[in-house]
C-alpha cells in the first residue's frame, strides 16, 4: 500500500529525515517510535502533504501513485488520514459542516453523489458516541474550546466517519488519560481491516498494549535504526533508547 | 472653507412640527454654516472623507410616494412588525403592536418634542451629517414603549431611499422603565444613484432604568446607495442594549454609533460584521462613554475586505472620572482578502478613573495557513477550505444575534456573498 524509499526531507533549511524506508501493506498496524527530535512528526506531516516541509528526496509511492506529487486534500480523497498531535480550533465553522463538507468532497471524488442529509446525521451521531463525546459537539466549531483529550477523540471521530485506507496517528495518544486513551484504541480497533493500515507514531509503550502493532520501528536522526515485532516496543519500554546507541538529548 | 451649508442651502422643516421642534431645526439650520464639510483633514473622516468628495450636487429628494418595500426586503422568514418609511416619509397608518405606541413628530407633546431635542445624537456637535438631518428635520418616527411592556415581536424599519438626491428619516426611540424591544433597521434603495443618492439617518433611543433595547441594524440592498447614519442611545440605570450591525459595502459607508452609560448597573453589547468587496466601502465609529459606575460594555467588530474595497474601524471607550468599577472590553478583528484592500482599525482608549477593568485588542491579517491545511488535509478543496475559513471569520459573531431567524437570514447572506456553497 505504501512504500517508503530513501525520504529526505527539511523544515526551514534544517534536515530532518535523512533516508527513510518504510513498507506498509494493507491490513497492517505499524509502530513508529523514537525520541524526540528524531523525526516522527516530520514523517506524518510530510505524507499528509504540509507545505511546510520539503521533500529533498527519496520517493513515497501510496496505491501505486507518487503520492508527492499529489495535493494534499487529493491524498485525503485517496483514503489518506492524518489525525494531528494539535489539531487546530477554527471557530465559526461547525464541526457538522466541516466533516458534510469533507465526506462529499470525499465522495464526489469517488464519482458518488451528496451525502443523504438524514443519514449523515444518523452517522454522525452515532460515531460521536462511540468517541464518548457529547452530541452537542457537533454544533461547536471545530475543536473550539475542546481539551486536549477531547480534540484527540474528535480526530478519532473524524477517522470514523471518513474511514480512510491509511490512517496515520501522530502521537494521538500523549497526554490522554486513561480513559480517553482506550476510547482512541477502540476507534482504531474498529477501523482495522484486511483493506486498511494504520501507522501509529507515538511516543510511549502504553498505547501499544491496546493496539497491538504488527511492527515497530525505531525512528533515530531522521532514519528507521531498528525494526521489530510487538516485543521490540516492551524492550524499548524497559531498556530505554540508550541500548541502541541513541543519544536522546543529541535528538531534541 | 466648503460648509455643510452648502450641502443643505435651505430651511425646510416641516411646517407642522411641534415649536419646540421647529426652533431645534431653525437653530440647526443656522449653525450649518459653521461646520466645515470634511475633508480628509478631519480626524472623523480621515479615511473616508475621499468617498465624500465623490458624492455631487446632493439636493433633498423628491417626497417620495408610499413605497410598498419588495417582498425580499421584508427579510423573508423573519417574524416582525414591518414599517416602511419610504425617504424618510411615514406611512399613513402604523401597525397596531399592544404596549407600543406609533406617531409622528407632528403630533407630539410638548414633553416629547422636548425628549427628541434632547437626543444623544441630537446633542452631539462633531457629527456634520447628522447636523444636516437635524436642520431638514421632516416627518419622523416616535416610538414608544409602555412601562414594562416586553414587546415580542420586533419592529422592523424598512428604510426606503428612492431615486436621486439626499432623504432624511428620522427615528425616536423611547423605551419606559422594564420594557423590552427589538427594532431592526434596514436601508434600502429604489432606482439610487452611486453618485446622486443618499440616505442620511438619525435614530436616537433613550432607555429608561431597567428596559432593554435589541438593535439590528443591516443593509441589506447595498450597492448602490450612498449611507451615512448615527445611532446615539443613552442608558439608564441597569438598562440595557444589545446591538448587532452588519454592514456590507456601499460606495460611501458610515455608521455612528454612540452609547452612554448613564448610570449604575448599565450594559451594552455592540456586535458588528461589515463586509466589503470590489470598490466597496464602510466606515463604523463607534464611541462608548462610561459615564457611571458599576456599568459594563463589551464590543465586537470583525471586517473582511476583498477585491480593492476599504473598512474602517474607529471604537472609543471613553471612561469618565466617576465611571469606577468599569468593565469594558473591545475586540476588533479584521481579514485582508486580496493586496489591494485596505482596512483602516483605530481603537481608543481614554481613561480617566482609576479602578476599572479596560481591554481592547486589533487584529489584521490574512487567513490562517495552518487552518487552511487542516480542512485540505481533509479532502476539502484549497478554495473551499478559503471560504469555510472566511465565512466562519464573520459568522462566529453572527451567530451570536439573539434572534435565530435573523441570524439565519445573515447567514445565509453572508454565504452568498462570499459564495460559499454548502
Amino acid at each position: 500500500m505504501l512504500s517508503i524509499k530513501n525520504l529526505q526531507a527539511q523544515v526551514e533549511d534544517k534536515q530532518i529525515l535523512k533516508g527513510l524506508d518504510l513498507e506498509v501493506k494493507a491490513g497492517e498496524v505499524h509502530a513508529i517510535m523514537g525520541p524526540n527530535g528524531s523525526g516522527k512528526s516530520t514523517l506524518s506531516q510530510v505524507l499528509a502533504g504540509n507545505e511546510a516541509f520539503e521533500v529533498t528526496g527519496g520517493s513515497v509511492t501510496y496505491e501505486g501513485q507518487d503520492l508527492l506529487e499529489l495535493a494534499t486534500e487529493d491524498r485525503a480523497r485517496e483514503g489518506v488520514f492524518l489525525a494531528f498531535q494539535y489539531p487546530v480550533e477554527i471557530p465559526g465553522v461547525s464541526n457538522l459542516q466541516f466533516l458534510k463538507t469533507a465526506i462529499n468532497n470525499i465522495r464526489q471524488h469517488r464519482g458518488q453523489g451528496e451525502i443523504n442529509a438524514a443519514e449523515f446525521m444518523k452517522q454522525a451521531k452515532e460515531k460521536i458516541k462511540q468517541v464518548n463525546l457529547d452530541p452537542s459537539f457537533l454544533k461547536r466549531g471545530v475543536n473550539e474550546g475542546f481539551s486536549g483529550g477531547e480534540k484527540k477523540r474528535n480526530e478519532i471521530m473524524q477517522m470514523l466517519m471518513l474511514e480512510p485506507k491509511l490512517a496515520i496517528l501522530d502521537e494521538t495518544d500523549s497526554g490522554l488519560d486513561i480513559d480517553a486513551l482506550r476510547v482512541v484504541a477502540d476507534g482504531v480497533n474498529a477501523l482495522r481491516s484486511p483493506e486498511r493500515a494504520v501507522i501509529m507514531v507515538t511516543h510511549y509503550q502504553r498505547l501499544l498494549d491496546y493496539i497491538v502493532p504488527d511492527y515497530v520501528h525505531v525512528l533515530s536522526q531522521g532514519r528507521i535504526i531498528k525494526s521489530g515485532g510487538k516485543e521490540l516496543a516492551l524492550e524499548l519500554e524497559e531498556k530505554g533508547y540508550g541500548w541502541l546507541g541513541i543519544d536522546e538529548k543529541a535528538e531534541a | 472653507m466648503t460648509t455643510m451649508r452648502e450641502v443643505l442651502p435651505q430651511a425646510t422643516a416641516e411646517p407642522n412640527l411641534p415649536p419646540t421642534l421647529q426652533d431645534f431645526a431653525k437653530q440647526r439650520f443656522e449653525g450649518l454654516a459653521g461646520i466645515a464639510r470634511p475633508t480628509r483633514k478631519t480626524e472623523a473622516w480621515k479615511y473616508s472623507a475621499k468617498r465624500l468628495n465623490k458624492l455631487e450636487g446632493l439636493q433633498l429628494a423628491a417626497q417620495a410616494g408610499e413605497e410598498n418595500a419588495p417582498a425580499e426586503l421584508l427579510l423573508g422568514g423573519v417574524q416582525a412588525h414591518p414599517l416602511v418609511l419610504s425617504n424618510g416619509k411615514l406611512p399613513s397608518s402604523f401597525p397596531q403592536i399592544e404596549g407600543v405606541q406609533l406617531k409622528s413628530f407632528a403630533a407630539l407633546s410638548e414633553d416629547e418634542a422636548q425628549r427628541v431635542a434632547k437626543g444623544l445624537i441630537a446633542t452631539r456637535d462633531n457629527l456634520p451629517f447628522a447636523e444636516i438631518n437635524h436642520a431638514g428635520l421632516g416627518d419622523g418616527l416616535y416610538i414608544e414603549v409602555a412601562k414594562n411592556a416586553q414587546v415580542e415581536l420586533p419592529l422592523h424599519l424598512i428604510l426606503v431611499h428612492q431615486g436621486e438626491g439626499m432623504s432624511l428619516p428620522r427615528i425616536f426611540v423611547h423605551l419606559n422603565q422594564g420594557s423590552a424591544l427589538s427594532v431592526i433597521e434596514s436601508v434600502c434603495a429604489v432606482n439610487a444613484s452611486a453618485e446622486h443618492s443618499l440616505i442620511n439617518q438619525v435614530t436616537d433611543c433613550l432607555v429608561e432604568d431597567n428596559a432593554a433595547l435589541t438593535y439590528y441594524r443591516v443593509n441589506d440592498d447595498h450597492d448602490q446607495l450612498p449611507q451615512v447614519a448615527a445611532t446615539g442611545v443613552q442608558l439608564k440605570r441597569d438598562a440595557r442594549l444589545f446591538s448587532h450591525v452588519l454592514s456590507l459595502g456601499s460606495p460611501l459607508g458610515r455608521h455612528d454609533l454612540q452609547v452612554q452609560l448613564l448610570a449604575p448597573g448599565a450594559e451594552c453589547d455592540l456586535n458588528g460584521v461589515c463586509v466589503a468587496q470590489d470598490r466597496q466601502h464602510y466606515d463604523h465609529h463607534t464611541c462608548i462613554e462610561h459615564i457611571a459606575a458599576h456599568c459594563t460594555s463589551n464590543e465586537n467588530y470583525r471586517c473582511i475586505a476583498d477585491d480593492k474595497a476599504q473598512i474602517v474601524f474607529n471604537g472609543r471607550i471613553h471612561i469618565h472620572p466617576d465611571a469606577q468599577k468599569t468593565l469594558g472590553e473591545m475586540s476588533n478583528k479584521n481579514l485582508l482578502l486580496s493586496s489591494e484592500a485596505e482596512i483602516d482599525s483605530k481603537p481608543e482608549l481614554e481613561i480617566y478613573a482609576d479602578d476599572v477593568k479596560c481591554a481592547h485588542g486589533t487584529t489584521i491579517g490574512q487567513l490562517n495557513e495552518k487552518e487552511v491545511y487542516y480542512l485540505k488535509t481533509r479532502g476539502i478543496r484549497d478554495e473551499q477550505a478559503r471560504q469555510m475559513l472566511t465565512l466562519g471569520f464573520v459568522l462566529e459573531i453572527v451567530r451570536a444575534a439573539p434572534i435565530a431567524d435573523i441570524a439565519e437570514r445573515w447567514e445565509q447572506r453572508l454565504s452568498e456573498l462570499l459564495s460559499f456553497e454548502d
